[in-house]
Formats: C-alpha cells, structure tokens, sequence
C-alpha cells in the first residue's frame, strides 16, 4: 500500500473542510449576522463592526493563548484577576511610584507574565492540576490587586495613551491591529511549528509526548506565561480604552474568554482546537451580543441566547468528533 | 428467551453461525463466514489482526447486526439486534479491556444489573453475597472475597469476576476476545483452569487469541479467517503450529525467530549500579553494538522500570550510565533521544502512540527536529519521514492522513518503532515489542530486529514470552524483585535455565514451565 495518500481523501462525499466544526459555526455566524442584520439597519454597518471588534479586542487577545492551554487539556481561570493585576500596577506604578508610562506598560507587562508564569510552574512542577491552582490563583491576584488599589482609581493619562484604545489607524481601530497580528502569529504557531504540534500531542496523550522525548513541561510553562503576558497586555488596551484604572476590571473575563474558545470548537478535553475556530467564537459571541442588544433584547435574554448558543455549538461538536473517530 | 439447561443434547450444535457478511463503509469486514460450536467445546477464533474475528464476536453478541447470515442457538435461530438480545440468547463475551466498576465489590459488578431482590425490589445483599460465594466455591477460586473492591484486584482476578459474571447470567456460550494478552504465567494456567471447568459443564467457549500455544493447549476445534474469509475449520489434534500460521498469513513464515548472527561491536550502553527506589537496585549492564540482549522476567520484576530509568522517564537516583563510553547523566527523554537512545514503551495505547494523531503526525513525533526548520515544520519532509516509514515498515495504513488509532496492533507498534528509528539511535530497548499484535507483524518486527542489530545497531529487549527471549537474544539477563539476577549465554539459556531464575527457585520454575 504505497501508492496512497490522496486516492481516499477523495472518495469522501462531503468535503472535509464543510464538516469542521469552524466551517459550521462561521455558517451560523453568516445566518445569525444575515438575520440581525434584517431586523436592525444600524448592525450590518462597517462602523458597528469594527466598534464591535475594538470591544472584542480584550477578550480576543487572552483567547489565543487560551487556546493553547485548553489543547493541551488545561485551562487557565486566573486569566481575569490578572487582568485586573495588571491594570492597578500599570496606573499604581506611573501615579504612585512616579514610573514613566512606557515604563510603567512595562512593568505591567511584566507583572502579567510572572503571574503567568506562577501558575505554570506550580502546575507543572508541583503537579497541581490547572484547574485548582488557577482558582486560587484567581482569588490570589484579584486580592492583591483590590489590596493595592484601596479603592482608588487612577486617571489623566497622557493623551499618546489613548491612541491604542480609541483612534483609528488605517481606517480601523488600532487596537484591533494589534489582535489581528497576534492572532495570525498564534495561527502560525499553532499549525506550523514543533511547538503547536507538541501542543496537541499533550492534549491528546501527555505520556505519550513526554516518552517521545517532547519538552512537555516547558511546553506547558510557556503557555501559562504567554496567557499572563497578553492578560497583561489586554490590561493596558483596557485602560487606554476605559481611560481609567480600577481594580475590578476584568472580572468575569475568563469565563468570556473560555466560552469563545470552546464556542470555537477547541475541546475541553485537549487534543483539538484551532485559533480560526476560537476568531469565529469571539465574533460569534460579541456580535449576538450586539445584535441581539440593537434589536431591543434585553441583557438577561442576551445571556439565554449566548449560552443556547453554547451549548448547541458544543453539541454539534461531540457529534462531529463521533463522526470524525466512526464509533 | 430461556431454555434448559440440562435438555438432552440434541443433534443440532450449540452456537452455529451460518454465512454471515457483514460489510463497513469502504471495507468488506466478514464475508460468508460459518462455524460451529459444541456443548462443551472450547472454539479457537484464529486470525492476524484486521481477519474480521472482532467484528464477527460482535455480531454473535449483538453490537451490530449482520448484513446477511445467522446466527442459531441450539438449532434455533435467534435475532440479536441488541447486546441484550445476546445475553438472554445465553451468549457471553469478555472482552480485551475488561468492562468492571472499579469502585465497588466483586458482589456489586457480578450482579450489576440483575442482583437479587428483597421486598420493594430491595437489593437483597445477603443473597448477592451468597450467591457470589457459591459462584466461586463452583469455580475453586478461593483467592477472591464477595466483598473486594474490584480496583484493588489484579488483572487476573478481575477476569475472574468477568467469567461470574458470564456465569451468573447462566451463560452457555462464552466468547473471550484475547483473555491472556494481559496476565501473567500464572494467571493463564488458572485461566485454563476455569475452562476447563467451564468445559465440563457444557459451557462452549469461542476462544480467541494470537498465542498458538494456548490454542494447542486449550482448544478442540480452530477456525482460521483471514481477510473477512473463513479459511479453515481444524481439529487441534489434528494440526500443528507451522501449519495454522500458513493458513492465517495464506504464506509460508520460514522461522518464527530467524536469529541473524552478525559481529558484536563495542559496548554502547555501560550501566553501573544503577538505582531507582524501589525498583532499580544496583542494576549494572553492558549492551554492545550489533547485540540483542534480552531481559526476562516476571511481570513486576522491575524490567520496566529499569528501561524507564535509563530512558530519563524515572532518572537514576545513583550509580552510573555511560553511552558510547562517555559518561552521562540522563535527565528526561529529550535527553536520552539526543543521546541516542530510544525507548519503545510497553504500552502502546498510552506510552507510545498518540491514537487521536494520524500516522503522519505519529511518525515525525520523536523526531520533530529532523523535519523542522527553525521550529517551522516542513510539511513536504514530514511526509516524506513518514511514507518512508510506512514502506519500510509495511505499515497497513489507508492514507498518511490516518487516524494511528485506527489501525490494528500490529500496525500501531510498527509506527511506534518506526517513530524511533526516524531518530537514527544507537541504542534500541524494546518493552515488549510483540505483545498483543499477530503472527505476521511479530515476524516481520522480529525480522526487522534481526536488521537493525546487523547494521550496529544495540538492542535491549523485554519480553516476558520466553520463546522470544530465547529466539532473538544473544545473551539474556534475568530480573528479579528489582535486581538481575542471572546472566546466560545464547547457548545456555533453555527454558528451564531461565525459567528457574525468573521463579527465584527451580521447583517453582518446573511448576511454570
């Protein structure tokens, strides 16, 4: 059997790619953006879409590496609080220290990766699984970012600040320039390198992987960090949008951010997932918000349909994965 | 559907299966195969991997419906549409991955889902726990307490509660799909034990396994199918092992182990009182290129064990290791593969394949850096690695693009070691290279092994199946409890010489024998 490759892949009825689970869920994107964009003139506008995605930027920028930890089987809750973390330290740090801003960006940044960093090395050295040690290291850094802050909020900014938050560049928000490379960088690491390849092997066989000499633990290291740095850098676009430091910001945001990637196909069990899948999911999610909230559905209802929405995605997916492994 | 037991044995057999096709999208699985089984016959199913004796167990146990045939039970024919159909039908299978709840009693997963009943459909413990204890009183098994909690049991015991299981549903045929894949000498002979028994009672037993010893010492009758296709129907009696593996493989295999002599070269792995608590103790070994040596063992005697800690899984706690002559101190695998060394795991399904992952992605896992630019990973070489393998290796695979875990045993642990050899290593250690696959990749595996020692490659090589041991070593070690404990040329090692040293004693080592 030497002459095979292609013959099979062929005999397929229905094309492969119409199957994935991104191709479906981009699917009922279109119709659900067809269907809003009927009922509400104001949705289907070059302008609301892009205000859309400069709102979508936070979360987005703290799914892609999101996506790596959950293909590997893990996942990273704490992803929020440090938001929250970095944000204070970022105000905290310029006001009260008296940092220069880019400095104090920074140092932020940095702070966002040691506590990444944190969480990677107690999982992957102590053996805590992700899920424990991120809980409480999502209480951990909430704590000290409300402990730092007292309360206060920062603001009056330099104005150069706001320009990644609220201006345009090219006619596009710049911030989304921004989410645009780091999705491409992390689509091409993901399905090009060694290192996404090793991403997968973990989440499909960690034993496996390490018995075929693949560096599972610094694998895992670098993800947990990677999801602290751009937490940390999802803080500072934060900040330039909101303009203002406060220390319960970002709250909630891991559970957005998880229901985006698993929305986009990837597997809470690890093994599957792609950045294509978690784009269409962040899309998927911001713009049934929007739509839903420009036809006049109240908030409560929106949450209803978000999580309908979930769970069906979830659904259609496990369907797929039984077809794809003919049990 | 329920019928007496104790009715005279009538002309008609007890299991017949007539003509069954059954057909999966793109393969043909079974076509036309019939057989028969007797009251009180044991019924070996003989096959390669992939010859259909799976997908015919299924159908005679419900799982899926044939495309045409049937099945008859004491000359009645009965429809098994569900798994249940099959149980009431009297039919019985205990399949390779024993289907038991591992937190709780032997009792409980015996009577799982028809325990006996008090008043208000109570489950009546008592009588569970009696019946259970006349269950193992009925088999001798004096080993097991209603009570156990089944995770705690070994491997044997558990297949022990399998086959009450079987029999608490008055089950008259029992199918057991490769029932001494996992267990230990010992084990098996208790097993035999049992169907013989089982025998004895007028239970058929349609016996499937790869091992042509057991099916010498165990079966009445084999049915051979290869390709979907029944080859042929034997007496045991009247057969012989050169003669079954022709008419599974439908080609003559010269020599189960055709032992290549080629020279020894330098040492290449010089270990020195290695030692990993609890189960490497002051290991000291020497493997020379070009040389097979083989480490026997009982299961648990730390063969593993010792492989993992040379390999960097478990790494040494003291003592010595040199590759090559340059001492070195290996810490992870990475380490041991840039060194040189490979390890082909015991386990295929979880140390050594990632099943979800094609046969590509399979392929170039160890050996990521050979096909990568940069960390960028170079499709076009990936595929070429991996088509190369799936050549070298004969590897029966639709497509590269494959799931692995989708091939037959055999097909998978050629990947494994088609994996490892991407690397070029020096050192090859082998953790039961054949266990679980068929004849005709065991011979093409033993085959290639002869290869690669012959091209200067050193091989260590566990395998607790000591024809192999003796078939394909040039020396072989013995472990016991964690230490090796004998060493013997090709030319002294027999049967018996090993054997005696596995067991610790020679009494013990005729009793196994």
């Amino acid at each position: 059997m030497s002459e095979i490759p292609l013959a099979q892949a062929a005999k397929r009825v229905i094309p492969w790619w119409l199957l994935r689970h991104e191709t479906m869920l981009a699917l009922i994107l279109l119709i659900a953006l067809i269907g809003l964009g009927g009922m509400n003139s104001r949705f289907l506008t070059l302008d609301n879409l892009l205000n859309q995605g400069r709102l979508t930027t936070e979360v987005g920028l703290i799914a892609l590496p999101m996506t790596f930890i959950i293909i590997t089987g893990g996942i990273d809750l704490s992803v929020g609080s440090i938001v929250g973390l970095c944000a204070i330290l970022l105000g905290y740090s310029w006001k009260t220290f008296g940092f220069p801003l880019p400095l104090a960006i920074g140092f932020s940044l940095l702070v966002g990766a040691a506590a990444g960093f944190l969480n990677g090395i107690v999982i992957t050295k102590v053996k805590v699984p992700p899920l424990i040690m991120t809980i409480a290291t999502l209480a951990l850094y909430r704590g000290l970012a409300e402990g730092i802050s007292q309360a206060r909020s920062v603001r009056g900014y330099p104005e150069w600040f706001y320009f990644v938050g609220q201006e345009n560049l090219l006619g596009v928000p710049a911030q989304l320039w921004l989410l645009l490379i780091a999705i491409v960088v992390s689509a091409v690491v993901l399905d090009r390198t060694t290192f996404g390849r090793t991403l997968y092997a973990i989440g499909n066989n960690e034993t496996a992987a390490r018995f075929s000499g693949l560096p599972v633990d610094r694998v895992k290291l670098i993800i947990y960090t990677l999801s602290g740095l751009m937490a940390g850098l999802s803080a500072c676009v934060l900040v330039s949008r909101v303009t203002t430091t406060r220390s319960d910001m970002g709250i909630g945001y891991e559970l957005d951010v998880i229901a985006a990637v698993v929305l986009g196909g990837t597997s809470i069990f690890g093994g599957v997932g792609t950045i294509w899948g978690t784009v269409v999911g962040i899309a998927m999610i911001q713009l049934l918000k929007n739509g839903l909230a420009l036809t006049g559905v109240k908030g409560d209802a929106t949450i209803v349909v978000i999580g309908t929405v979930l769970i069906l995605s979830t659904l259609v997916a496990s369907s797929l994965q039984r077809r794809r492994e003919g049990v | 559907m329920t019928t007496d037991p104790h009715r005279d044995a009538s002309a008609a057999p007890l299991l017949s299966v007539r003509a069954i096709e059954k057909s999966f999208p793109g393969v043909r699985a079974l076509s036309g195969v019939s057989f028969e089984a007797a009251r009180g016959e044991v019924h070996a199913l003989l096959g390669e991997n992939g010859a259909g004796k799976s997908t015919l167990i299924k159908i005679i146990s419900g799982v899926f419906p044939p495309d045409r045939g049937e099945v008859l039970v004491d000359g009645k024919l009965v429809d098994l549409a569900r798994p249940d159909d099959a149980r009431r039908a009297g039919i019985a299978t205990i399949y390779q991955e024993l289907l038991l709840f591992p937190e709780l009693t032997v009792a409980e997963n015996i009577f799982m889902g028809h325990a006996p009943r008090a008043g208000l459909r109570r489950i009546d413990w008592r009588a569970m726990r009696e019946k259970t204890n006349a269950l193992l009183a009925s088999l001798e098994i004096h080993d097991l307490q209603a009570d156990r909690i089944v995770g705690s049991l070994s491997v044997g015991n558990r297949q022990r509660v399998e086959i009450l299981r079987a029999l608490s549903q008055d089950a008259r045929i029992l199918i057991m799909d490769e029932p001494t894949a996992a267990l230990t000498e010992y084990d098996v002979t208790r097993l035999f034990d049992i169907v013989r028994k089982l025998k004895a009672r007028g239970v058929a037993v349609i016996y499937i396994s790869h091992r042509l010893d057991e099916i010498f010492a165990i079966a009445d009758r084999v049915t051979v199918l290869r390709d979907g296709a029944h080859v042929a129907t034997r007496r045991v009696a009247e057969t012989d092992a050169a003669g079954l593996v022709q008419l599974m493989v439908g080609r003559k295999i010269e020599s189960l182990f055709p032992k290549v002599t080629v020279p020894i070269g330098e040492p290449v792995l010089e270990v020195t009182e290695l030692e990993r608590q609890p189960l490497t103790r002051s290991v000291s070994l020497t493997v020379r290129a070009g040389e097979i040596v083989g480490l026997a063992g009982l299961v648990g005697s730390g063969r593993s064990e010792l492989a993992q800690t040379i390999f960097g899984v478990t790494p040494a706690e003291s003592g010595e290791t040199r590759i090559g002559g340059q001492r070195v101190d290996i810490r992870s695998p990475a380490q041991a593969r840039s060194l040189g060394v490979a390890y082909v795991p015991e386990d295929r399904g979880t140390q050594g394949l990632v099943r979800p992952m094609t046969v590509r992605e399979n392929f170039s896992l160890a050996a990521l850096g050979k096909v990568a630019i940069g960390g960028f990973i170079d499709r076009g070489a990936e595929r070429r690695l991996a088509g190369d393998g799936v050549r070298r290796f004969a590897v029966k695979t639709s497509s590269l693009e494959q799931i692995a875990g989708k091939l037959s045993g055999g097909n998978q642990q050629k990947i494994v070691l088609g994996k490892w050899l991407a690397n070029g290593p020096k050192l090859l250690i082998l953790d039961e290279p054949t266990r679980g696959i068929d004849v005709g990749a065991k011979a093409e595996i033993h085959r290639l092994m002869g290869e690669l020692a012959a091209q200067g490659l050193a091989i260590l090589m566990i395998s607790s199946e000591l024809p192999e041991v003796l078939g394909m070593s040039d020396r072989v070690l013995v472990m016991r409890e964690g230490r090796i404990v004998a060493e013997f040329s090709r030319e002294e090692a027999t049967q018996e010489s090993v054997g005696a040293a596995m067991m610790g004693s020679h009494e013990n080592a005729e009793k196994a024998a």
